[in-house]
């Protein structure tokens, strides 16, 4: 075991190096250890750097074998941090390393997920989509201009969290708690606005009465316009988040009831 | 008309590089809609392709493979369809006809792919421990091509024989079944939107939901426009909710905010 605390010999190139490589991001997405995979190979050469000896550099790379999974765009500040604690304590670290990769993996997992991956394609998809429906790719550049704009900052990511630190990122984690709420609020308000156009639900149903056929639809949209795609929403919002019903469930039995609603003229 | 091999190639590696994308440099990670454009662009119809890239965008809104979980694969949909509505000239339908099922089958490939994954990244870390570090590296690269093939066969497949496919099973299908799935096509954007409103905070600030539907349903109001709203509303809660912390960390110590 040595005690003695080591000369940090990681240069700036060899973070960008490391950014890149993180790249790799979920493809190596597995059951077992998640993307513990995309995390050796990112690290690698950095490793390779602060170990000279093999044995100590196997060590520390079935240490970063071990599960990892979250958001990836946000974990390359962890990663950085934890770079950045090897890089100073080697291999007396390594249970620093472990606990604080998994004590921010679950945090930062649900912001990044909330903003990165329900949020922005959530507004910017719909934006996109109702420009495409008239016929113009503008959003579609929108959209791409943006998360390339995004790319270049994330080669910049791993340089963050290796100078912050491991005490600014649970700082900065505090702050993102509440940016994600501001987002939520943004969110909220364009998946109401989305709701009426996007939701396409409207019911066949005639009353007769001697010669007089009255419609059912003109009647629900004086009540509330797109009254049926409000139900639809509530309906499985309440079978998801209280039933725990699976979506692929809900999709499927979706599928059937539009096909039955088809054949019987109940849905149009 | 009749796909060309160039236009087979291309549209094949389009899928191929999608999943790749998605998964590694995630560029265009949830963007339904470029695909559908690019693939209308390689078989010189951009509209149709965006069209039904569209579509396809607003099915899978808030639809999210959160911590690894396995979603349809809509892109998919979006290339499959967006091929089999412009070469057989039967419009969208008979595109979403093909292209939702296999765009569905997608979470099955996916599965597979993460359950191959594994024995990959056995295989890596025991090289690494025989110190044979080039080969866990080498290794570790075959999951991204193996991402990328779970989307790329089923879209060589489908675009190949699809169209004859296609056509002979719309002639025996029932009007019930096309216009299902048309129904359908419109009914499951609420599965997404209910997910979106599983992930929010939707109980705290429901009035901001309510909000945002007054405003396109009533008002009819354009989504850019609401969400400039709803830009303002968030900006200044976060500006309300920084002050507080700040506030609150000054009563312990002088410290300073460094906010992104």
């Amino acid at each position: 075991m040595k005690m003695s605390k080591q000369t940090p010999v990681l240069s700036k190139k060899d973070l960008r190096n490391a950014s890149c490589r993180w790249f790799i991001g979920p493809s190596t997405f597995n059951y077992e250890t998640q993307l513990a995979p995309s995390v050796v190979f990112a690290l690698y050469p950095s490793l390779r750097k602060i170990y000279k000896d093999d044995d100590d550099l196997i060590q520390s790379i079935n240490n970063h074998y071990k599960y990892f999974n979250t958001n990836p765009w946000v974990a390359s500040l962890v990663l950085g941090a934890a770079l950045a604690i090897e890089d100073e304590n080697g291999l007396d670290a390594l249970n620093t390393v472990q606990d604080f990769k998994v004590s921010l993996m679950g945090p930062l997992a649900g912001i990044g997920d909330t903003i990165l991956w329900a949020m922005i394609p959530t507004i910017f998809g719909s934006i996109a989509a109702y420009m495409a429906q008239e016929g113009s790719p503008l959003g579609v550049y929108l959209w791409t201009a943006l998360t390339i704009g995004f790319f270049f900052v994330r080669t910049r990511l791993f340089e963050v969290g290796y100078k912050q630190g491991v005490k600014m990122i649970t700082e900065f984690g505090k702050h993102l708690t509440i940016f994600t709420e501001a987002v939520s609020v943004l969110g909220l308000m364009v998946v109401g606005a989305i709701l009426p156009s996007t939701i396409a639900l409207t019911t066949g149903i005639t009353f007769k009465s001697g010669d007089v056929v009255m419609e059912i639809q003109p009647l629900l949209d004086v009540i509330l316009p797109a009254l049926l795609p409000v139900i639809l929403v509530a309906i499985i919002y309440f079978l998801m988040s209280k039933k725990k019903i699976k979506m692929m469930t809900i999709i499927l039995f979706i599928i059937i009831l539009a096909m039955v609603g088809a054949a019987t003229g109940i849905l149009v | 008309m009749e796909l060309q091999i160039w236009q087979i190639i291309l549209i094949t590696l389009l899928a191929f590089f999608k999943t790749v994308d998605w998964s590694t440099t995630q560029i265009t990670t949830l963007n339904t809609v470029i695909y559908g454009m690019l693939t209308g662009l390689i078989l010189g119809d951009m509209s149709t392709g965006l069209a039904i890239g569209a579509t396809m965008q607003l099915m899978s809104l808030g639809v999210v493979a959160v911590g690894g979980a396995s979603m349809p694969d809509y892109p998919v949909a979006a290339i499959i369809a967006t091929t089999i509505a412009i070469t057989s000239g039967q419009g969208m339908e008979a595109g979403l006809a093909l292209g939702i099922p296999v765009g569905m089958l997608g979470v099955q490939f996916g599965v597979i792919s993460n359950i191959v994954k594994g024995p990959i990244a056995r295989k890596a870390q025991e090289y690494a421990n025989k110190k044979q570090f080039n080969k866990m590296i080498n290794i570790t690269l075959l999951s991204p091509i193996l991402s990328g093939l779970t989307s790329a066969i089923p879209v060589l497949l489908s675009i190949t024989f699809g169209k004859d496919i296609i056509t002979s099973i719309l002639e025996f299908m029932p009007a019930w079944f096309t216009s299902g799935l048309s129904i359908a096509g419109g009914m499951l954007p609420a599965v997404g939107i209910s997910m979106l409103l599983m992930y929010m905070p939707t109980q705290k600030y429901i009035s901001y939901l309510i909000v945002g539907f007054v405003l396109s349903a009533y008002l009819k109001i354009p989504v850019l426009g609401v969400a400039l709203v709803g830009f303002a509303c968030a900006y200044e809660l976060y500006k309300k909710k920084i002050a507080d912390l700040s506030l609150l960390e000054s009563q312990y110590q002088g410290g300073e905010n460094e906010d992104e």
